[in-house]
């Protein structure tokens, strides 16, 4: 009934818009490339009257390219972006964009007059996260688009007696089958992070977690022809789906305790608490624990690094953007919407903070010692979980509910600004490293010897992409570390705060949280040598070869404009577009 | 906003060489040779025009502005005149969302530098006329300046900020790419000091930024803005409350110091700077001696001084020991050099030293001369190095030794030598002289007869440079000694390596004989700082 109702309520299907394009994108993906020039004669004697039904048979020239699932995948991740990004531009914080979808599927406006309670609810942050999700996978189909015709050769060898008219249209067959595939889980993985982004129940919140986890280690796995990737992948999926059991124990023993898995009501039980229950502490612990693994925040992030690299690039970009932040929005969902007190800080800050000071230590040294570019690249993803866990834990400080929010809407935006940016210069580093990787290259330092002389251009990206990943300024990575530090100081550093005791005492009056501002400074600072060091072997050593990369025009396009884009978000109109959209979906998350 | 004649001078330098940067990169081979000419002409064109551009906004008769009569913080070509109200109106803002302003302004201070920037450009490119790859090379030095420029001219720390770290850029790439045998090294070590102590300056300036507080404008979400002029303002409102206190203000103030140190640069952080310029070509090290060091000099007036007086003050002994060190130990090794750019290099570390003295004295006129002697510095320190690389272009050696007698083989040459090193020693009627006699005097004035340990240290620096050019000049009787590397007959410089050190020669001799063109702004910069704002704090200080 209420499946019914989703799709046949004009409301909801007005607000879902850019889930539904999903689903339709899906449905495509599964019956485009199956056309074929299959008939049926009837079954009228002494005739031959046939009729065409579609499938089966040979297929048509197009349906069997091997560029047709790509392109239906990136272009339904283009549309249901627009349409959600559209959503965004007018007016996002009036209450007539606050929608909730109820268990019968009815959707409501400013969830006001609901009786059923509520599954989905779409407002202006959820809406922003769904934008960089989109964006994210989009980026990576672009990227696979070019490089998924590396066909297992091996597979096609063993064909060869069929003769060579039958080995093309096999090597067609695997390559579109192959991109099918691939391009169907990419879009399961946007299906279950909208579904986390929009998830105002916690078990619907875990469904969507596993449609995007179970997608996401099959993505990893997904270079079968290479001896790490599905290693990688196994390791990925035992310790993520030990992770994923984890949680659900959680949520078990939270449902438990309440006997409800609203977010809300959750919320209210636990204000209602005169002691905290162990039921529900140990269900909120569990849940951490997956969390923690999601963003791969110390002591969690063991499995990152080889699942990183032995993933194609531009899936582990998407494990090093899109997860990360959906790691963070269950974090916030979870920490944030259902524990905070009345006032005062929240009692997991002390967690917290120790996580986000060993996660970001531990990433940029091990990212240091580090000689492949992508495992560089995982734990330079680690330590900037650390610096996001920072401002987490300065969050607690100051999201209580009945204090005013200023501070903590300045810390989700930088938050929000972080993650929304760390697509372009992240997702871009990985994009580049994915050009190498279709020529074999790209698991050593030494592949990316002498860049600038092979591809100038392709170089400077990647080179301002890690000095925005630095944190360099103009570049927006810059600007967003810039933020979430201003959020930290706000949140322990008071206007009254006074030096006239002496400096010393001053200090030693702060918050403890404020040292993990200092904390991310001198990682930043740490972070350089690393950062650098890839600058400096691009520009000059010497390339291994002089050939000029792949061709793929669209990748390259799209690394220049993740290039631009990263400039651009750092300084001038569009950062300011980028710092309104996010503090209003901050805004809206408090209220 | 783009109509501001400061907007012009910093973006249009970066953007032209972009320009032909891409120009020359994009030439069908064939016609490579011929179209980097063009452009190398094209560039060098451009370089005066804004040479043109920043004596018509100097002249007053032309532009109308009376440069001694500028309030403190008033600014000449201010595009954001009183900046609270003007970018909250959005007229400057450049990222509403934390604060930051294309806020651009010129006063007594920072007008010589830009000036002289302007100058150094095209004269840099006319003594490196002949190099290598040379449209590449004269982009590179285009952008160069309008990096340069927008370190002078910008009155936002974040803009500062990122021209600051902009302009490691090309000087990097001009070493490495055009330097000497050991350029890797060098290009490696100076990056790294001066970034790593540009890291320590930005903490002190997000610590500053963070104590900004604005009464919050439409978009503004950390409610703090990056402006020097709003920063100025709290500064002077709020006295020892500024940045929560003394104590911080005082922390801030090391760490600027660090940043700004490294750069000038200053015993104990002046390591990077002998290695880069004995690799860096000609150019490079004329822009690094003449422009780059002046930065640090400049930042720190500006920023760490005047934001911070009381500091200033507290660390009053400490500057004078910097500056002290600096001023010995460098004229010290100068004497020891065999390598006549190394030699040349520690003169700038030495001189560097007699800033941080005029600093220190708190005197209207040592500020005055602490400023003077950045543009006399600036004039003149390029004019060493032209010669030196001149001399290392002709002869194939720097070795002070091995080649005597040049006034015999290439007379002009010498007579350039000549008028450098008379220059740099202090000869009066000669710019240095006007400076390190204000900074003497000024010294004299606040710390009485202890004037004679930076006036016997003048001494070093006449002894080094008159034996050197004893050395090099004069000696080796009367056939003269050529060094080992030279193979050919010894030649003379060409024509626009004369032309660009006759161009320094002039200006050397002119602001010695007629100071006051550039003097006058300077000491009405000084005299309004120290009556307005430090006399107040000494005042509060020492009550």
């Amino acid at each position: 009934m209420s499946t019914l109702t989703l799709i046949s309520d004009p409301q909801t299907a007005t607000v879902l818009l850019p889930e539904f394009t999903l689903i339709v994108g899906i449905v495509l993906l599964i019956l485009i490339p199956n056309l074929g020039k299959g008939t049926f004669r009837l079954p009228i004697p002494n005739t031959n009257i046939r009729l065409p039904y579609l499938f089966g048979g040979e297929r048509f020239a197009i349906t069997s390219s091997p560029r047709v699932p790509g392109a239906i995948s990136v272009f339904t991740l283009l549309f249901s972006t627009s349409l959600a990004l559209w959503s965004q531009m007018e007016n996002p914080l009036s209450d007539s964009n606050v929608w909730c979808i109820a268990t019968t599927g009815e959707a409501f406006i400013s969830c006001a007059g609901m009786i059923e309670p509520s599954l989905l609810q779409i407002d202006g942050f959820s809406r922003l996260l769904e934008i960089v999700f989109y964006g994210v996978l989009m980026l990576c189909g672009v990227a696979m688009w070019s490089r998924m015709p590396a066909t297992p050769r091996f597979m096609i060898r063993a064909q060869v007696l069929a003769g060579r008219r039958e080995d093309e249209r096999i090597v067609k067959l695997l390559d579109n089958r192959r991109q099918v595939d691939f391009h169907l889980l990419l879009l399961m993985v946007a299906l279950g992070m909208s579904v986390v982004a929009l998830a105002s129940d916690l078990f619907v919140l875990f469904i969507g977690l596993e449609l995007a986890s179970l997608s996401s280690y099959v993505l990893v796995a997904f270079m079968k022809e290479t001896d790490e990737g599905p290693e990688a992948g196994m390791k990925y999926f035992i310790v993520g789906s030990v992770a994923s059991a984890i949680g659900l124990y959680g949520i078990s023993l939270l449902y438990l305790w309440n006997g409800n898995l609203q977010i809300s009501e959750l919320a209210a039980s636990w204000q209602a608490m005169d002691s905290i229950d162990p039921l529900a502490l140990a269900g909120l612990g569990f849940i951490v624990v997956t969390i923690g693994f999601k963003v791969s925040a110390a002591p969690f992030h063991l499995a990152a690094p080889d699942a990183y690299s032995g993933a194609a690039s531009p899936v582990a970009g998407v494990l090093a953007t899109a997860s990360k932040a959906m790691g963070f929005v269950v974090l916030l969902r979870v920490l944030v919407a259902i524990t905070m007190p009345d006032s005062g800080e929240a009692f997991w800050v002390p967690i917290v903070g120790l996580l986000a000071a060993v996660t970001m230590t531990w990433g940029n040294l091990g990212a240091l010692s580090s000689e492949n570019p992508k495992r560089m690249l995982a734990y330079s993803s680690v330590a900037h979980a650390g610096y996001l866990l920072a401002a987490v834990a300065a969050l607690g400080l100051n999201a209580s509910r009945e204090g005013d929010h200023v501070v903590a809407e300045l810390i989700v935006a930088a938050m929000l600004f972080h993650l929304t940016v760390l697509v372009l210069f992240k997702l871009g580093s990985f994009l580049v490293l994915s050009m190498l990787e279709s020529e074999g290259r790209g698991s050593k330092l030494e592949d990316l010897y002498g860049l600038a002389r092979r591809e100038p251009l392709i170089a400077t990206a990647l080179f301002i992409f890690m000095l925005s990943l630095a944190g360099v300024p103009p570049l927006s990575g810059f600007l967003s570390k810039l933020l979430l530090v201003s959020g930290i100081v706000d949140a322990t550093v008071h206007n009254t705060m006074s030096f006239d005791d002496g400096f010393m005492a001053a200090i030693r009056s702060l918050h403890w949280v404020f040292f993990l501002a200092l904390l991310v400074f001198l990682n930043s600072a740490l972070s350089l040598f690393y950062y650098l060091r890839v600058g400096w072997v691009m520009f000059f050593e010497k390339p291994p070869t002089r050939k000029r990369l792949v061709y793929a025009p669209f990748l390259r396009i799209t690394i220049m404009l993740c290039m631009v884009g990263t400039l651009a978000f750092g300084i001038g109109p569009l950062a300011d577009h980028l710092l309104t959209l996010v503090s209003n979906a901050a805004t809206a998350f408090f209220s | 906003m783009f109509g501001n004649p400061l907007t012009i001078l910093t973006l249009g330098p970066i953007c032209a060489g972009f320009a032909f940067m891409l120009v020359a990169w994009a030439a069908p081979p064939s016609k490579r040779k011929e179209i980097s000419q063009y452009i190398r002409l094209l560039i060098f064109a451009f370089s005066l025009l804004l040479l043109s551009l920043s004596t018509l906004m100097f002249l007053e008769s032309y532009s109308g502005i009376s440069w001694t009569s500028l309030g403190l913080s008033d600014y000449a070509y201010d595009n954001c005149i009183n900046a609270e109200v003007a970018i909250e109106a959005g007229g400057c803002s450049l990222v509403d969302g934390f604060g930051v302003s294309w806020h651009v302004g010129v006063d007594g201070l920072s007008f010589p530098m830009v000036w002289l920037t302007t100058l150094l450009i095209p004269i840099s490119m006319l003594v490196e006329w002949n190099a290598k790859k040379g449209a590449q090379f004269h982009s590179l030095i285009l952008m160069m300046e309008g990096a340069l420029i927008g370190v002078f001219v910008s009155l936002d720390l974040f803009v500062f900020y990122t021209f600051w770290e902009l302009t490691l850029i090309p000087m990097f790439f001009l070493i490495l790419l055009w330097g000497g045998d050991d350029r890797k090294y060098a290009a490696q070590k100076f990056f790294i000091y001066t970034f790593t102590a540009s890291v320590l300056m930005l903490l002190g300036i997000l610590v500053m930024y963070y104590f900004t507080r604005v009464p919050v404008w439409e978009g503004n979400i950390t409610g703090r803005a990056f402006d020097i002029t709003l920063m100025a303002s709290s500064s002077n409102n709020l006295g020892s409350a500024f940045l929560g206190g003394f104590g911080m203000q005082k922390a801030v103030f090391l760490l600027l110091l660090v940043g700004f140190a490294a750069k000038m640069p200053s015993v104990p952080v002046h390591t990077w700077l002998p290695d880069a310029h004995v690799q860096a070509p000609t150019a490079g090290s004329m822009l690094l001696a003449g422009v780059m060091l002046k930065m640090g000099a400049y930042g720190f007036l500006r920023i760490a001084v005047e934001l911070l007086p009381a500091a200033m003050v507290h660390y009053q002994l400490l500057l004078i020991i910097l500056g002290m060190v600096s001023l010995v130990y460098g004229a010290m090794v100068c004497l020891g050099q065999t390598n006549l750019k190394r030699m040349v290099a520690y003169s700038s570390v030495s001189h560097m030293g007699l800033i941080f003295l005029g600093i220190a004295t708190m005197q209207p006129l040592g500020i005055a001369g602490a400023i003077f002697m950045m543009l006399a510095h600036g004039v003149i320190s390029p004019y060493l190095f032209a010669v030196c690389g001149a001399f290392k272009h002709h002869y194939h050696t720097l070795e002070i030794g091995s080649m005597r007698g040049i006034a015999k083989f290439s007379p002009w040459l010498g007579g350039h030598m000549m008028t450098a090193w008379m220059g740099s020693l202090g000869l009066p009627l000669m710019a240095g002289f006007v400076a390190e006699v204000a900074i003497m005097i000024a010294f004299w004035m606040a710390f009485g007869w202890w004037v004679i340990l930076p006036a016997l240290t003048l001494i070093i620096t006449a002894a080094y440079y008159l034996w050197s050019m004893q050395r090099t000049i004069f000696e080796g009787g009367d056939a003269g000694e050529l060094p080992d590397t030279l193979h050919d007959e010894p030649v003379d410089i060409s024509w626009h390596e004369n032309a660009g050190m006759f161009a320094m020669a002039v200006c050397a001799v002119l602001l010695g004989v007629l100071p006051f063109i550039f003097f006058d702004m300077m000491s009405s910069y000084s005299n309004d700082f120290v009556t307005e704002v430090l006399l107040d704090v000494l005042n509060e200080v020492i009550p």
